[in-house]
């Protein structure tokens, strides 16, 4: 029991890294629907770096500023441009699923490191997903930064007003919203399933995307959404510990989507938006143009 | 930015002409084609060589160019199955979600009937009808739910359609894998095989879908350009506010365009695993021709919405996509050169995107801006 909590706990980090930079870019007000992108170019990355030089930490270092030019690129286009953010999101995303998979079909298989040692069964990541989100909700709920990015997100013609500017904050955030996708990307290939295969997220990417809609942009919510969605993963890949021989494997794995698109719907019902609601940046997925 | 007394900005392109539309997609794809020659470094041929082992294979070998018309029919629903709901505004980004449906539902027919073991109870020219209007049907559903939780509770349709992306790829593998309904009798993890007289009727090894697809693209831009329904469809695309006041009901828009987008995904389901001489079955590996239905996004973007510019794309993207395994196998590449031409062609795209919308300004800063301005108020 205690090895299938510590393993859920692993995946619910990843869905936690890379929402967590989602919910610091959309307080920004700077959508990003190409996260799925960001994890799979990160993870590939990070993967390719520690096999080739043998080095953890090598592999992290590339995840991450792999995840940090993308979200720097997708912030380009966003913010400089002022274009349609869906479609850089969804662009970064397909460049990444096409160039990951001739990039990595070369390493395909097992890292064939020495596992990154865990506590007890439990990821260390976890912890840091942990801290990152008490200092995620510091930053935002408690800082001079965190009141200027929320402004950013809110009306950032009234924060340009009161003399920050809204496009440096938003381009720091799309920044560390790219480090943290790649982040998870890279804790995916090289500690919670340490194997590379073409597209090997599968979607992970989109739930944590909708995780962070779930939070209604509140890290402590998002830590608790993306803790249940990780067990309901775990659980979805091993039906078999909970309830054996019902149903086929295969219908089993489409639970954890198939239970998005109902949590999709009732917070979207116009009593969830006037009850709670209320903490979507107002102006997420406008770009801001200079009056 | 200002360079000495010269100032370089970009601004907004006010009204874009047909041939700078035409010569950006070129430009677009030319510019990914040129990119796509790191991914030969690694082969065993000259650069020359292995662009020409592509189109050769893709446009001159009898075999190749059959082979490539079949995927340009898939890539084409797949296309307008994108481009319809792209016309309102909204992304479908659920096409392979669609085009499963749409292949499941063809192959309930046979199974329904029991048409794949005895006699056929039904002529099966009205059995291959029935089997389009199920792909079709099925795929409009799927599409139809996403853009009915988009139209009545504005739930982020990307969201919907990828969820129902891999919900139906898993039931897929339920379906054909593993002792599921649809498995075949002697192969494993593969979908039972339509019997001869339900598998598309072939014309010169081409089949009847090649019609439907092109009749769409007809149709699709007269839709758009000449009657009431694709003006509303167009206006609510660019300004669903300013729409919304011209009287035009958003609900039933975003429904009907996902109904359509779906329809056409699912015929690309039905076009996929039923009328492609060799295939006539869900294969093993019918995961590749998800991944293929997102070469659909990329030919309506860049084609920019216009259905009958997305027939030349698409048969281009069909080759080459072809072209590329061919030479990944002839040249000894690592696999997914295909994938990979996907990903740099949408990298492309969102730079000509931006040269589409944005031009570079280049004019001299008047003199007397440069000079300070008084910062004292007059007196009085």
């Amino acid at each position: 029991m205690w090895d299938l909590l510590a393993r859920s706990l692993g995946a619910s980090t990843i869905f936690l890294f890379a929402a967590l930079g989602e919910l610091v870019n959309q307080r920004s007000g700077v959508l990003n629907v190409g996260l799925e992108g960001l994890m799979l170019f990160g993870g590939t990355a990070a993967f390719i770096t520690a096999q080739t030089t043998g080095s953890y930490p090598l592999g992290f270092l590339a995840g991450l500023t792999i995840g940090g030019l993308l979200g720097l690129a997708h912030g380009f286009f966003s913010i400089t441009l002022r274009g349609d953010q869906v479609v850089s999101g969804m662009g970064l995303w397909i460049l990444s699923f096409g160039l990951t998979t001739y990039l990595g079909s070369a390493y395909t298989g097992p890292l064939g490191l020495a596992r990154i040692p865990s506590l007890m069964g439990l990821s260390p990541f976890f912890l840091v997903g942990v801290a990152l989100v008490a200092i995620t909700w510091l930053l935002i709920f408690r800082t001079s930064l965190g009141l200027a990015i929320r402004s950013a997100g809110e009306n950032p013609a009234a924060a340009e007003a009161s003399g920050i500017s809204v496009v440096a904050i938003r381009y720091l955030c799309v920044t560390v919203g790219g480090v943290l996708a790649g982040l998870s990307g890279a804790t995916y290939t090289l500690s919670y399933n340490p194997v590379w295969n073409y597209n090997f997220l599968m979607g992970w990417g989109f739930v944590s995307l909708a995780l962070v809609f779930f939070s209604m942009w509140n890290p402590w919510i998002l830590l608790a959404g993306a803790s249940l969605f990780g067990i309901m993963w775990q659980l979805s890949l091993s039906p078999e510990l909970v309830l054996p021989g019902v149903l086929s494997r295969y219908v089993w794995r489409t639970v954890p989507f198939a239970i998005t698109i109902p949590i999709l719907v009732v917070i979207s019902t116009p009593w969830f938006r006037t009850r709670w609601g209320l903490a979507k940046p107002e102006a997420l997925g406008r770009p801001y143009a200079k009056g | 930015m200002r360079l000495g007394r010269y100032e370089l900005t970009l601004e907004p392109r006010p009204a874009v002409s047909a041939v700078y539309t035409v010569l950006t997609a070129v430009v677009a794809i030319l510019l990914a084609l040129a990119l796509s020659s790191f991914l030969f470094l690694s082969a065993d041929a000259s650069l020359l060589g292995a662009y020409r082992a592509v189109f050769s294979y893709a446009f001159f070998n009898p075999r190749g160019i059959l082979a490539t018309v079949q995927r340009a029919i898939y890539l084409l629903f797949c296309t307008y199955a994108f481009l319809v709901p792209l016309r309102a505004g909204l992304w479908n980004i659920g096409l392979p979600g669609q085009v499963f449906a749409g292949a499941l539902a063809a192959f309930a027919v046979p199974f329904v009937l029991r048409a794949q073991e005895q006699t056929l109870a039904l002529p099966p020219g009205l059995l291959i009808l029935l089997m389009v209007a199920a792909a079709a049907a099925a795929g409009a559903m799927l599409g139809g739910f996403a853009g009915l939780l988009r139209a009545r509770l504005q739930v982020n349709e990307i969201l919907v359609t990828m969820m129902l992306n891999s919900i139906l790829f898993w039931l897929v593998a339920y379906m054909i894998k593993e002792g599921g309904p649809f498995m075949g009798a002697t192969a494993e993890g593969e979908g039972f095989t339509l019997p001869a007289p339900l598998t598309a009727p072939l014309l010169r090894g081409v089949p009847f879908t090649a019609a439907l697809a092109l009749g769409a693209a007809v149709l699709l831009d007269l839709l758009f350009a000449k009657t009431a329904l694709g003006y509303r469809i167009r206006a609510f695309g660019e300004n669903p506010a300013a729409a919304r006041y011209g009287g035009i009901s958003p609900v039933a828009l975003s429904l009907l365009v996902f109904l359509l987008g779906g329809a056409f995904a699912g015929l690309a389901g039905y076009h996929a695993f039923t009328a492609v001489p060799g295939v006539y079955k869900i294969p093993g590996n019918y995961g590749f021709y998800g991944d293929l239905a997102f070469y659909g996004i990329i030919s309506a973007l860049i084609a920019r919405g216009s259905a009958v510019g997305a027939v030349p794309i698409a048969v281009l993207f069909a080759g080459l996509s072809l072209g590329a395994r061919f030479a990944q196998g002839a040249l000894h590449l690592p696999f997914g050169v295909d994938y990979a031409l996907l990903g740099l062609l949408m990298m492309t795209f969102i730079a000509s995107h931006a040269l589409y919308q944005f031009r570079l300004a280049w004019r001299r800063v008047p003199s007397e801006v440069l000079q300070p301005a008084p910062t004292e108020l007059p007196e009085g």
